[in-house]
């Protein structure tokens, strides 16, 4: 017994990159007291998409309130915190203006310091949430709506990005064509759902895998190999079946990022896998590469996919290796849109 | 009562000290840095040399618009950060009411433009009664094409002081339209300042004395709920024939 008391480390995590104003409470690291998401989808939806202008009036109008919540239900007050982490980029300028300008004001005013995420980094971290013992080096999978990277991850805060999109992410690339399939916004959940009842080799769609030693990924040319079916198929007056494209599709992406992730673990012999970002929730990416992993003896790291999709507890839980660590921001610190992992 | 107010709703970042109304400090930049990369140090620098604490702040002032959509989200999210920390009351005023602290004792109306680009001002018109410190609005605010908002002004028969971001930029044009009945204030006057802010803030502190709920005014809706409801209303055309 030493009878130290060691303090706590309370992380106030905000983010506000694209269109949820969210925020989360996390002590030591893995402890989350509250997690508050306030989602914008249905705001979106009408216009197809996400809005820069309109994701950053709505930010604005509930991220205090967001905050407010978080705090109350973790039963805290920003005197009871030991920093806040915000997510400064990569993400839309004017809703990441708005996390980092309530964030800096109110660490200032709270006398904490504050802490400056890349959006990419609180993905990767929110594997830690559940997992605090993870060896390196570690092998990131990251797929969304805006990214698919292959990251090797060898120490906290050390990253080497092995391989990344060259055109469309994967998340992108489902959006454009559940969009042409009129499964509507946003389109990777609507996919998943249609594929349901699609056969997944009714329509053999190309995978990309570029160069025989690249790590690169392209979607575009396979989302374009899907619209010219489609249109094809509409002058012939031929009428598709939307669960068959929407499976082969699906199943298409999938091949290529797993097939890909397998040339990476072989290159790298590292023996756990992070899946992260908001593909991550799709369950034929979860079970195929649990099955091949399996077969390789990597270990699949995977989060709830509460915690694939952008949310504020992930950036909590990057914040707390960076206050581990000191890495805190300046007064200055600005939203970079375009900010790259490395 | 001691207080801060921030206005980011143009280029300038203005941000002021002040107490029952009176300036104790101002804090003026219009550089090509960012409103975000300014505000928390020039705020830090401005209480250390007032020898002030944050500890001393009575209450929160913010411009919330109109102006740059994105200025005044900067501005309304550090002044509610701020308030929220400290459990201050914030207030929050119109730009252009702000503005019209910039012509006080002058004779003519005080007309605020702000530079609302796609060749519109936000503008609105105001009249200092001699003896009365309040402004009274006779054009409440709006956005409107720029040579629309003259000939406006042209067929009221009266004379102007222009002030605002646009106004010194403007001069040749606006002098081509009103002529002799236009003044148009020099830059250091008519560029947003914190003093007219603080005064702004102080004056709708005594007549509400109470915290607002802030919301930005931006005036106008985006371009997507624009063409939105323009593509919804052909819609509906569409559907009548
Ligand atoms: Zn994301």
């Amino acid at each position: 017994m030493t009878g130290s008391t060691k303090k706590s480390v309370v992380i106030l995590g905000i983010e506000t990159s694209c269109d949820e104003t969210s925020a989360a409470v996390l002590v030591n690291g893995t402890d989350l007291r509250s997690h508050i998401i306030s989602s914008q989808i249905v705001t979106h939806q009408k216009y197809g998409g996400v809005v820069p202008e309109i994701a950053s009036r709505e930010h604005s109008l509930h991220l205090y309130l967001v905050v407010q919540q978080a705090l109350d239900e973790a039963k805290v007050n920003f005197s009871g915190l030991s920093a806040i982490a915000v997510t400064y980029g990569p993400g839309l300028v004017g809703s990441l203006l708005v996390g980092v300008s309530g964030a800096k004001a109110m660490a200032y005013a709270a006398g904490i310091p504050l802490i400056g995420i890349n959006h990419l980094e609180g993905h990767i971290y929110a594997n830690f949430l559940d997992h605090q013992d993870l060896e390196f080096p570690l092998l990131a999978l990251l797929v969304s709506g805006g990214h698919t990277h292959l990251i090797l991850f060898e120490a906290h805060g050390q990253y080497q990005v092995l391989g990344h999109t060259r055109d469309d992410a994967a998340g992108e690339a489902l959006d454009k064509v559940a969009r042409t399939l009129g499964l509507g916004y946003p389109g990777g959940p609507q996919i998943q759902r249609v594929a349901q009842e699609g056969d997944a080799f009714a329509f053999k769609f190309p995978r990309a895998m570029l160069e025989p030693d690249s790590l690169d990924f392209s979607f575009s040319g396979m989302k374009s190999a899907v619209l010219n079916t489609l249109n094809s198929a509409r002058m012939q007056g031929d009428t598709l079946s939307v669960p068959d494209i929407a499976a082969s599709f699906q199943q298409a992406v999938v091949d290529v990022l797993v097939r890909k992730t397998l040339i990476a673990i072989e290159r790298t012999g590292v023996k756990t896998l992070l899946l992260a970002g908001g593909v991550a929730a799709n369950s034929l990416l979860r079970e195929t590469l649990e099955n091949s992993l399996s077969e390789h003896n990597v270990h699949l790291v995977c989060p709830p996919p509460i915690y694939c999709t952008d949310n504020g507890a992930m950036i909590a839980v990057a914040g707390y290796y960076h206050y581990l660590a000191g890495d805190f921001a300046p007064w200055t610190l600005n939203a970079v849109p375009g900010l790259e992992l490395v | 009562m001691k207080y801060l107010t921030i206005d980011t709703t143009t280029k300038v970042t203005a941000v002021a000290l002040a107490e029952d109304g009176q300036l104790v400090g101002e804090g003026f930049l219009y550089t090509l840095k960012t409103h975000s990369e300014r505000l928390i140090p020039m705020f830090d620098q401005l209480l250390t040399a007032a020898a002030w604490t944050l500890q001393d702040l009575d209450m929160i002032g913010v411009v919330r618009g109109p102006g740059s959509f994105t200025g005044i989200r900067i501005g309304i999210a550090t002044a509610q950060g701020l308030a929220q920390v400290l459990n201050l009351p914030l207030i929050a005023v119109v730009s252009l009411d702000a503005l019209a602290w910039a012509g006080l004792g002058r004779t003519e109306d005080i007309v605020p433009i702000l530079d609302a680009r796609k060749n519109e001002w936000y503008t609105a018109r105001y009249y200092w009664k001699q003896g009365v410190e309040k402004a009274e609005c006779l054009t409440s605010p709006q956005a409107l094409p720029v040579d629309l908002w003259l000939e406006q002004l042209k067929r009221l028969d009266r004379s102007y002081c222009f002030v605002g971001d646009a106004a010194a930029k403007s001069k040749q044009l606006i002098e081509n339209v009103l002529g002799e009945r236009a003044v148009i204030l020099p830059e250091y006057i008519s560029l947003p300042r914190g003093a007219y802010a603080a005064r702004a803030v102080w004056q709708r502190w005594q007549e509400t004395g109470t915290g607002d709920r802030v919301e930005p005014y931006y005036i106008r809706f985006s371009e997507a709920e624009v063409n939105w409801a323009k593509k919804e209303e052909a819609r509906r055309r569409a559907a009548h024939e």
